[in-house]
């Protein structure tokens, strides 16, 4: 089983992952093993924080300084602080379905407000990545006729603007990949442009006493690990 | 200046990346094929408790949904997309809503209850904030918190706050749905609250369907 190690001194907080061989766990009835694992996993973790740097939890406890607001995906395989090496208290996280920020959603600009006002967050980095399910998803929903409205359902009303941003690309010379891919690109630049018209931003951008704060596209490929920023907005000054 | 955080942000990742290969060689491309995470984690933004790492949990892992205060809203099209995704497509089999301690949401709450007990005059404003916070509000003013310490205070609303969120998520179509059915794959929700203090996770309540 993969497993997370620290290494000591500067770089304590860094995973890597020290792997002899891949071993899948044994297919048992014992329903609650995940949940165990993890939580003898975080008791291990603690252990070893606090034999490393005693007064990492106090400190961190007393308060949060992030400098970067990630919105991301919710898939497993984009943990924001794992690829990017990050320990707890770098970065403030909102996590949705196909990296959403919908101009109507309280959940969304409820983190952007909290993380720009009064946390003072310097960056926003709008993560998308490659083989995203939702982008998928939409693609098909986008091939057939649109849905009567009384059949939506939260995942439906979650996913319909990206089903309309699908129907507004022109796929007809794309292979799937290149399909799925153009679809994950234009959401990002989209979500991105959202952000970018939202209140907290609109406002942090016209007020010249206010804290700087960048707004970023960036694209993770799942297939090599790396993120690729995709553009970047700051305000007019 | 201000993009050198961004800067060690990728550098980090790219050294991340080089590190996994070279330990695992076909961990990505393996990655990219699909996920069968089987816990979906429902937890707040805060900087401090990033799931992965608190719980040295590798990509593919968890799916994870992270809001102010980890709300779990019926009304909510956010937390019950992700929640719907989890059950129906991606399979997961625990759901674990994850609060903590110095919860910044919390505390604000505390304070916003504080201030229309006092009734200082002015109304709460109507921003997307406070209305994701309204029904966290509620819940505390229906607490008694006349014999708590401040401190003791903030830990009650954490953890009947978790409460609440974990009754919530057993009230969701997704869950109600597959606990109804004897076919479905088996699911638990969990409630856990992480102390931010030790780095300790530990669990408060945990609910199955009934049998």
């Amino acid at each position: 089983m993969l497993r997370a190690t620290y290494i000591r001194g500067p770089t304590i907080f860094r995973s890597l992952f020290v792997l002899p061989s891949l071993r899948f766990p044994p297919l048992r009835n014992m329903s609650h093993r995940p949940i165990q694992t993890l939580l003898n996993a975080n008791e291990e973790w603690a252990q070893s924080v606090v034999k490393d740097t005693p007064d990492f939890f106090a400190r961190s406890a007393t308060c949060q300084n992030p400098k970067i607001l990630w919105i991301g995906c919710s898939d497993s395989r984009v943990p924001e602080s794992i690829i990017t090496a990050s320990k707890p208290g770098d970065i403030f996280v909102h996590r949705n379905v196909a990296n959403q920020f919908h101009l109507h959603d309280d959940s969304a600009l409820s983190v952007l407000s909290f993380a720009v006002k009064e946390i003072g967050v310097e960056h926003v980095v709008l993560v998308g990545h490659t083989n995203c399910g939702g982008a998928m998803a939409c693609i098909e929903a986008a091939k057939v006729a649109a849905t009567n409205p009384s059949t939506s359902t939260p995942l439906t009303r979650w996913l319909s603007p990206l089903t309309a941003l699908v129907r507004s690309l022109d796929l007809s010379a794309c292979s799937a990949n290149e399909a799925l891919n153009k679809v994950v690109e234009a959401n990002i630049i989209k979500q991105v442009d959202n952000i970018c018209k939202s209140e907290p931003i609109t406002t942090a951008w016209a007020d010249p006493l206010a804290k700087k704060v960048t707004v970023h596209g960036w694209m993770y490929d799942l297939a090599e690990g790396r993120i690729k920023e995709l553009v970047v907005r700051d305000s007019q000054a | 200046m201000s993009h050198e955080s961004m800067q060690t942000l990728l550098n980090a990742n790219e050294e991340w990346a080089q590190n996994v290969i070279k330990g695992t060689p076909d961990f990505f491309t393996q990655s990219a094929t699909g996920q069968s995470p089987k816990i979906l984690w429902i937890g707040c933004s805060d900087s401090r408790v990033p799931e992965s790492v608190i719980t040295a949990s590798k990509p593919g892992d968890i799916f994870v949904h992270r809001n102010i205060a980890n709300q779990f809203h019926l009304n909510d099209d956010s937390a019950l997309s992700v929640l719907t995704y989890a059950v129906k497509v991606v399979g997961i089999e625990h759901v674990v809503l994850v609060g903590h301690t110095n919860c910044g949401g919390a505390a604000a709450c505390l304070k916003a209850a504080e201030d229309a007990a006092a009734d200082t005059g002015a109304p709460q404003p109507d921003t997307p904030l406070t209305r994701w916070l309204s029904p966290l509000i509620a819940l505390v003013q229906s607490l008694d918190l006349s014999a708590c310490s401040a401190s003791e205070a903030l830990d009650k609303v954490v953890q009947t706050n978790i409460i609440t969120q974990v009754d919530n998520i057993c009230n969701s179509e997704p869950i109600t749905t597959a606990w109804a059915d004897p076919n479905a794959k088996k699911v638990t929700v969990h409630g856990w609250v992480y102390d931010l203090a030790r780095g300790r996770i530990d669990e408060l309540v945990f609910r199955e369907a009934q049998a």
